[in-house]
């Protein structure tokens, strides 16, 4: 299995209490998978993907994504796991707004030593024409409609070739015909071997995965 | 069938009455390079006195793009907005926060509250800025409101030290503060969990009760329980606006209601997010 | 009391973050501290020191003369164009004290203690006249020596005859070079107790104020010549020197009035650096409550506030601590003042009067407390509440780059292969208002630094060319002179040495077509091929000959009388005796004064004074002074043998210890300048630390996307330092451009209020270097602590707070 999480518990401490966002959810996915997880707000299924991806720690459980017990890295180790083994795509694009849309995508090869230096540019120029992005390589990322940012976002996510790509809402902020070309982007990412992670709560995007997991207030209610 | 004849009870009954909020025409486009991004293409409805309107759709649909442009933070690239009559679209940055100060409370989704002050500084704040209540009767104002949402006992206490949902309250007593005719409400049960989401909608059902008019946008199903119109978006336009029968809502609080509001159906389109109303 | 709650707000705000108000308080306060205590103690200092100084009705006028009675004072006085003279002879003696140890001591001579017309003393203690035997010591004489009134001191005149005289009591005279700086010990005595030790009964000065004009230097110098030709030279007496009393000064003036001129300036250069600086951390500080509370300020607008009611309230805060600054600065400012008054007072021995603050003042400290922050934080203020509603609520951090300027667009060319290197450099361009302020700043600070470096480089500059002028281990003055072969003969004899020189001088002045006569200047008589002066000419030759009427003058000499060119023929005039030269060269400056050289020969012909000479000179290896010990020895020697020969009881000199009294002096100035460019660098780094900070603050996010992607802490400690120390490198590359005019400036005027005199510049490239080193420092450390702050943010809270 290349993600597996074990009797993962996570309680948040709020100065007006606990608040328990997972309840003991345990889980494997395999590689070359396409899950999508679903729920209400607040039922833990965004705090469920910060754990596969070490944004957020457990606090108790186990999380495993290949032979890497990310539980116990520490915040910098899993910084540069992240950066080799994740590609994240975030609801709000987060491109960089002084770099171009090129030097986005470029970004995360200078961060880890993946690929030599003399093909980065090589590499973020074969990335855009993947997305379809070539036409807009040296403008900014605020010259671009949402839709375009989110496929810059997608080819930064693929910079360092990572196996798993994780996505929390890619489409919450894109018109229906956006959406959709993000999605077939994801599929054809599928194709070619990555595994896929990702939140929505729209229901319709959900069954373009492969595999659906409900989340109801912390616990896995569904998962076919 | 039995459908329609449920829908032609709700009459429109006051025509003579000028409606409370009139939105004509209204888009809103984003400039990038790639060219413009529609985000609300030619959205026309009205909403009277008294409703309880509810704005759903997807993500991306143009929900928040619509409150943000009626509550006048974001400004339209084409079309009308009148309150009371009176034209809001055309008014300055300055004139739309006066404007905003006295007849409007926004109701946000992460609450949005002061840090700094208490329960009942965030919510005198409002009558401060307006100058809408002596400055001796604010703190019992203050009081009262924190009383009606049900969270007077933290009166002293500063937002970080409630739950989400009590800040929620706040924001709502805060929000009626200058004692406006219309609230709006931008995902306000989005950072809630599904028992405190329902008392919030159970707090701006009975406000509407009340008299207040409310504009709540939402992608939580559990609304239809409460709302006595539904607004639909797809795409940046509308696809549907329906009434919800007084029956549903009588299931979701408990207490028939009443009330009759204006319907002015656009479309006939079955609500195609949720499958249908029931 | 009801507080409307948006002053609860403001109160609050203050309370939550209670550090960042005290700086901003302590910054505004120490602004007006800083302006109201120099301002303050300039005003003290002058109207005490000045007004002290023209209470006791201060000479214009000094004329020395040959032995003279009282009398001639009166007819002097008589004169049309004379207010006042008064007659005063001057002893100088030696003061042993008890473990015999030496002070020198000068003994004035008034002729009538009960009617003291000019440069009036205060008594105060004892007597106020001396009687036989006694002396009124001067004040800060009696300090230093810790003597009291009734106390006996004992002094020696011409190094034999010792007295005892009774303190009678202890005066206050504002007209004495206080001990403390010169060194002199300073007492009155009568005539009688002159007579008692042995010395005949005359007067040799005359202290004069003129009837008209008693500021205008040349007037008055025109009424000495006068007084001479008509009344003191008529009357057979002889004039030696006719001088304004004072360092250079103009008459009337105090003797330190352009060295407190320019020490005040200096002072005032602080004070508004102290302001300005303060008004940087206002504006830094205020930018970052405001980026904090962007948020707020969206959430205010959406509940109501329209923009005026949302700038006044962060006006309205900065005014509550314009007043806090202003309740602590005026008192701090008064302390300052007074301790600053009391210094400058025990310094120059003056009476502080009273310490007040004057309105004028108050309302000057007042008006900077309450309009420099305000008015430095009203752009950040007007800019941050002009951002729409939507972006302060959901905008601000990440998005907020819809405008691209041009300078942007410049900038966007820099880049690195690694793009987050890239982002460092863009970001450093991205608030340029900030950029702005840190960058004058350190910027500021780097000019003041090389400024310093640079006066201090061209004083040394100065001293080692001094070197030319000093090529001996020991230099003896003979006071009275002595015969040429007897000096050498001594000097000769002493183990080691190999070369001796006597020299002359004596006292003379250019007199001019209309026989108008200059100011006086040194004129030195010495070996045409002298070894122990290697003179750096400007212009023209050094002397040529033996006996050829020509002369050599320093640049000294040229600054004052500029029409002098090589090949012009001068007449000179020393005592009695006039003679034409003609000047053949012009040596560089070398901290002597103004100097006129000629040869033995030619100076015996011009003064008439046949191998008489005041100054020897040896050395152990010609053109190779000896190490300072070795100096040290020589010297002790040479002090020795001169006092068993009875010609000279002077101390000698090393060209050393020469170098030593006046490199202590610049190193106390130099010092101080030092610390300005210091605080100024410590400033400009908080304040680099600061737009660090909020910088960060505001890309907290960013960084949160940066660590999501891959970054570990190397990589975002990267981005930081290098933002940090790409604002820091161009600081120091401005610093560099403003320093070449400031740096000249700085020296002439740090210089002039030290020697009274303009020096060759001399860039500091080694302080260039220096400051880069140091500005590379800052630019870490002060990015250090934010870019640490950055790399413990957790990537979900980061992107936790949509």
């Amino acid at each position: 299995m290349l993600i597996e999480l074990k009797e993962v518990k996570k309680i948040y401490h709020t100065p007006a209490g606990h608040f328990t966002a997972l309840n003991g959810v345990t889980l494997s996915i395999g590689e070359g998978e396409f899950v999508s997880i679903v729920g209400k707000s607040g039922s833990g299924k965004t705090t469920l993907i910060n754990l596969v991806t070490g944004i957020d720690d457990p606090t108790s459980g186990e999380v495993y994504v290949g032979d890497t017990p990310v539980h116990t890295l520490k915040e910098s180790d899993k910084a540069s796991w992240r950066g080799s083994n994740i590609g994240i795509v975030f609801q709000f694009f987060q491109l960089l707004p002084t770099l171009t849309v090129l030097e986005n995508v470029m970004l995360p090869m200078g961060l880890i030593n993946r690929f030599p230096v003399s093909e980065h540019i090589d590499r973020a120029m074969a990335l855009l024409e993947l997305v379809d992005l070539t036409e807009y390589t040296h403008q900014l990322p605020s010259m671009l409609s949402g839709g375009l940012q989110q496929k810059a976002a997608i080819a930064r996510a693929l910079a360092n070739d990572p196996p798993i790509i994780a996505t929390d809402e890619p489409t919450g902020n894109l018109d229906s015909k956006s959406a959709e070309s993000v999605m077939v982007l994801f599929e054809n990412l599928v194709q070619q071997g990555k595994t896929i992670l990702m939140v929505t709560h729209d229901p319709d995007l959900a069954k373009r995965a492969a595999r659906i997991i409900e989340i109801v207030d912390g616990k896995i209610a569904n998962n076919k | 069938m039995q459908k329609n004849q449920k829908l032609q009870t709700f009459k429109i009954i006051d025509s003579d009455t000028p409606p409370l909020l009139e939105v004509h025409n209204l888009t809103k486009r984003y400039k990038t390079a790639a060219g413009e991004t529609p985000a609300l293409n030619s959205v026309q409805f009205s909403i009277s006195q008294g409703e309880f309107v509810a704005v759903i759709g997807k993500s991306g649909a143009g929900k928040s793009t619509l409150v943000n442009l009626i509550s006048g933070i974001t400004q339209p690239t084409s079309g009308e907005i009148y309150f009371q009559q009176q034209p809001i679209h055309n008014l300055t940055e300055d004139e739309k926060a006066l404007w905003r100060g006295k007849h409007l409370g926004i109701v946000f989704q992460f609450f949005q509250l002061l840090p700094s002050l208490n329960l009942i500084e965030n919510i005198t704040m409002p009558m401060d800025l307006c100058h809408s209540f002596p400055l001796r009767q604010q703190k019992a104002r203050a009081l009262h409101l924190l009383e009606q949402v049900g969270i007077v006992e933290h009166a002293y206490k500063h937002p970080a030290k409630i739950s989400g949902g009590q800040q929620q309250r706040v924001a709502i007593a805060r929000a009626l503060a200058n004692d406006p005719e219309l609230i709006v409400a931008d995902e306000p049960t989005g950072n809630l969990d599904s028992r405190t989401a329902a008392e919030i909608f159970d707090l701006f059902a009975s406000l509407v009760d009340q008299g207040k008019t409310i504009l709540v946008v939402t992608h939580d199903k559990e609304i239809k329980k409460y709302a006595t119109r539904i607004i639909e978006l797809v795409d940046g336009e509308i696809a549907g606006d329906y009434p919800v029968e007084s029956l549903t809502r009588c299931e979701a609080d408990g207490n028939p209601v009443q009330k009759v509001v204006s319907f002015q159906p656009t479309q006939t389109k079955p609500l195609g997010y949720w499958g249908g109303l029931p | 009391m009801i507080l409307p709650t948006r002053w609860i707000k403001i109160f609050k705000d203050m309370w939550s973050n209670p550090s960042r108000s005290l700086i901003v308080i302590f910054s505004i306060a120490i602004g007006i501290a800083s302006v109201g205590m120099i301002t303050n103690a300039a005003r003290i200092v002058q109207r005490d020191l000045y007004g002290q100084y023209s209470a006791g009705n201060p000479s214009r006028l000094s004329i020395y003369i040959s032995g003279f009675p009282k009398e001639l004072a009166n007819s002097v006085a008589g004169m049309r164009e004379v207010a006042d003279a008064q007659a005063r002879r001057t002893l100088s003696a030696s003061l042993i004290e008890t473990d015999d140890k030496k002070y020198d001591i000068s003994m004035d001579v008034l002729a009538d203690y009960q009617n003291i017309r000019i440069n009036r003393y205060n008594v105060d203690k004892g007597a106020a006249t001396p009687s036989t035997r006694e002396i009124l010591l001067e004040r800060i004489t009696a300090r230093e020596l810790g003597l009291d009134v009734g106390d006996k001191i004992t002094v020696e005149i011409d190094n034999e005859r010792r007295y005892e005289l009774t303190v009678a009591g202890i005066i206050h005279d504002v007209y004495i070079l206080p001990m403390t700086i010169f060194g002199d010990a300073f007492g009155y005595i009568s005539m009688d107790t002159l007579e008692w030790m042995g010395e005949t009964s005359y007067y040799d000065r005359l202290d004069i104020v003129t009837s008209e004009n008693p500021g205008d230097k040349t007037h008055v110098l025109n009424v000495g010549a006068t007084i001479r030709d008509r009344v003191i030279e008529p009357a057979g007496y002889h004039v030696m020197r006719i001088a304004i009393p004072g360092v250079g000064s103009r008459p009337g003036d105090h003797w330190a009035h352009d060295q407190i001129k320019g020490f005040l300036l200096i002072l005032q250069i602080m004070g508004i650096l102290a302001v300005f600086l303060s008004s940087g951390i206002v504006i830094n500080t205020v930018s970052a409550i405001l980026v904090q509370q962007i948020k707020q300020i969206g959430i205010l607008r959406s509940i109501g506030a329209v923009r005026s009611q949302v700038a006044g309230m962060y006006l309205a805060n900065v005014l509550v601590f314009s007043v806090i600054g202003l309740v602590i600065g005026l008192p701090l400012g008064l302390a300052g003042a007074t301790w600053l008054s009391y210094f400058a007072a025990n310094f120059l021995n003056f009476d502080v009067a009273r310490i007040d603050l004057p309105f004028n003042i108050a309302l000057l400290q007042i008006g900077i407390g309450l309009i420099m922050p305000t008015g430095a934080a009203a752009f950040p203020i007007l800019s941050g509440t002009r951002i729409p509603v939507y972006d302060a609520i959901y905008q601000y951090g990440l998005n907020n780059h819809s405008k691209v300027s041009q300078f942007e667009k410049l900038f966007s060319k820099l880049r690195s292969i690694k793009p987050h290197l890239t982002l460092s450099l863009r970001n450093t361009f991205r608030k340029k208002s900030r950029l702005i302020f840190t960058l004058v700043t350190l910027t500021l600070a780097g000019a003041m630094f090389i400024a310093s470096f640079s006066t201090r480089d061209s004083l040394k500059a100065q001293i080692k060319e001094v070197e030319h002028y000093t090529v001996f281990d020991a230099s003896l003055d003979i006071p009275g002179g002595a015969n040429r072969s007897t000096v050498l003969r001594e000097a000769m004899r002493i183990p080691g040495i190999t070369l001796a020189e006597a020299w002359s001088e004596s006292t003379g002045v250019f007199v001019g077509a209309d026989n108008r006569e200059s100011e006086e200047f040194t004129i030195v008589g010495l070996p045409y091929n002298s070894q122990t002066i290697h003179p750096i000419m400007i212009k023209g030759t050094w002397l040529q000959g033996s006996g050829i009427p020509q002369v050599v003058v320093n640049a000294d000499l040229i600054e004052s009388k500029p029409d002098i060119k090589v090949g012009d023929y001068v007449n000179l005039k020393v005592g009695d005796h006039k003679r034409q030269f003609q000047v053949i060269g012009i040596t560089s400056k070398h901290l002597f004064g103004s100097r006129i050289y000629m040869d033995a020969e030619s100076y015996t012909r011009l003064t008439g004074k046949q191998n008489q000479v005041e100054t020897v000179r040896v050395i152990a290896v010609p053109g190779k002074p000896g190490k300072p010990a070795f100096q040290d020895s020589i010297a002790r020697q040479l002090e020795e043998r001169f006092k068993n020969a009875g010609l000279s009881n002077s101390i000698a000199t090393t060209q050393n210890s020469f170098f030593n009294s006046f490199t202590d002096i610049f190193n106390i100035i130099l010092l101080v300048l030092m610390i300005m460019a210091g605080v100024l660098a410590i400033v400009g780094g908080l304040g680099l630390t600061g737009t660090m900070g909020i910088n960060i603050l505001e890309r907290t996010r960013e960084i949160g996307v940066l660590r999501a992607i891959g970054a570990a802490n190397a990589a975002v400690l990267q981005v930081v330092v290098i933002e940090g120390l790409v604002v820091s490198l161009l600081s120091w590359v401005f610093g560099a451009l403003i320093s070449a005019p400031v740096s000249p400036a700085l020296a002439a005027i740090v210089i002039y209020a030290i020697l009274n005199t303009k020096l060759n510049f001399r860039y500091s490239f080694e302080g260039l270097l220096i400051w880069l080193a140091i500005v590379v420092v800052i630019g870490i450390l002060s990015s250090l602590a934010p870019a640490r702050r950055a790399a413990r943010l957790r990537v979900r809270e980061v992107l936790d707070y949509e």
